[in-house]
């Protein structure tokens, strides 16, 4: 039987967003319990030159995370990676967020699970995935060294993964169906490198290999051809997906997924809060979960506070 | 001895040691970065370079973060 166990506030996810809140609920005394399903920092943990957190030059994603884990720890707060999350009801009183391991009770739930990277949409995505089609460079870029990558997508994060992985590969084409939305600092970046071959207005049609990747089908747009370009690993970077399947059946989500909740970030359902980028918002980035985890947390203690008189 | 074939600055690889760390499991970190023996083994086990791969036997391996993977690989120690 799994052990029961009571929290003031239990926080979904450690990425900015839930980690800020953490810091805050910590220095309130809240006691406070971070799940996290992934793995700490969420995207960030994957972005290796933040320049746009002020106060920082630029910083590591993995650095600016494990200092706020620090941080948020010092105040008190648990966070718990390995305990993976089965079954939320946030409607009932107390709310109960069960793991494989535990069953817990809480009074407030902040949600700041965040986004997880989309899947390639072709249907060869299962035969080559881990043997060719990867979203990690930071987890599987060095097994391409001396190899010819492919990096799919065009905006920040694809092109800060196809610089990173120019430490590795012997050439890095960055394919994209459009024009860039990267930021113009990293786009110029990205020119500069000699080793990178930029492809816009071109679609990934198909990929061809044996036991694992070894071609791709484009399709260049603009003149109409189909080519075949050989690669050894491509890095799939073409945007996210809310996560937010554990919260289907309790909470209204918008079209796209996501959590309806204002700038207050109080979802329909008193002490459940939105934060980071799962709230339906116009801007999302990290200043901006930051902000999130802010305000959950602070108006997370004064719901408590109300709720116990 | 659990092996744990990864590389600096890995996320799922930090986590793989983490959790061993957790459990009180001695483990040998084996960096595919820095060492091209250990790099030439990684591809050897689980016939790719990508990381973490965790192998107590260097047959049986889990690739990834995987729990319940993991834990019954420990399991057969």
């Amino acid at each position: 039987m799994k052990e029961r166990i009571h929290k003031d506030v239990i926080i979904i996810g450690a990425g900015m967003a839930g980690l800020t809140a953490a810091l805050y609920c910590g220095r309130m005394n809240l006691d406070t319990l971070v799940l996290e399903n992934g793995i700490i920092g969420g995207q960030i943990a994957n972005a290796t030159d933040i320049e746009n957190f002020p106060g920082f030059i630029s910083v590591k994603g993995g650095d600016l995370i494990a200092t706020l884990q620090q941080q948020a720890e010092n105040f008190g707060a648990i966070i718990d990676e390995f305990d993976e999350i089965e079954h939320v009801t946030l409607k009932s009183s107390p709310k109960i967020i069960e793991t494989q391991e535990k069953i817990y009770e809480c009074d407030v739930v902040i949600i700041a699970s965040g986004m997880n990277r989309r899947k390639l949409p072709l249907p060869e995505e299962k035969k080559f995935a881990g043997r060719g089609v990867h979203y990690c460079q930071l987890c599987d870029g060095a097994a391409y060294n001396g190899k010819i990558i492919a990096v799919m997508g065009g905006g920040n994060a694809a092109v800060d993964a196809a610089n990173f992985l120019t430490k590795y590969g012997q050439k890095v084409y960055l394919i994209h169906r459009s024009e860039f939305r990267a930021d113009e600092v990293s786009q110029k970046r990205l020119r500069a490198n000699k080793k990178v071959e930029i492809m816009l207005q071109t679609e990934i049609k198909a990929l061809r290999g044996d036991k694992r990747l070894e071609e791709v089908e484009i399709f260049d747009k603009k003149s109409g051809e189909t080519k075949t370009l050989h690669v050894d690993g491509i890095f799939v970077n073409i945007g996210v997906v809310p996560n937010t399947k554990l919260f289907e059946d309790e909470l209204k989500l918008t079209a796209s997924g996501r959590i309806p909740a204002g700038e207050d970030c109080k979802t329909e359902i008193e002490g459940v809060f939105a934060a980071g980028d799962v709230r339906e918002k116009e801007i999302r980035q990290l200043t901006t979960a930051a902000s999130d985890g802010t305000t959950a947390a602070l108006l997370a203690e004064k719901y408590l506070s109300k709720l116990k008189g | 001895m659990v092996k744990v074939y990864s590389f600096e600055g890995c996320p799922y690889c930090d986590k793989v040691k983490k959790y061993l760390a957790a459990r009180g499991i001695a483990y040998e970190v084996h960096d595919i970065e820095e060492n091209p023996e250990d790099a030439a083994e990684c591809q050897r086990i689980s016939g790719d370079l990508t990381v973490p791969v965790t192998t107590i036997d260097g047959k049986n391996f889990v690739l990834g973060f995987d729990k319940k993977k993991i834990d019954e690989l420990l399991a057969t120690a």
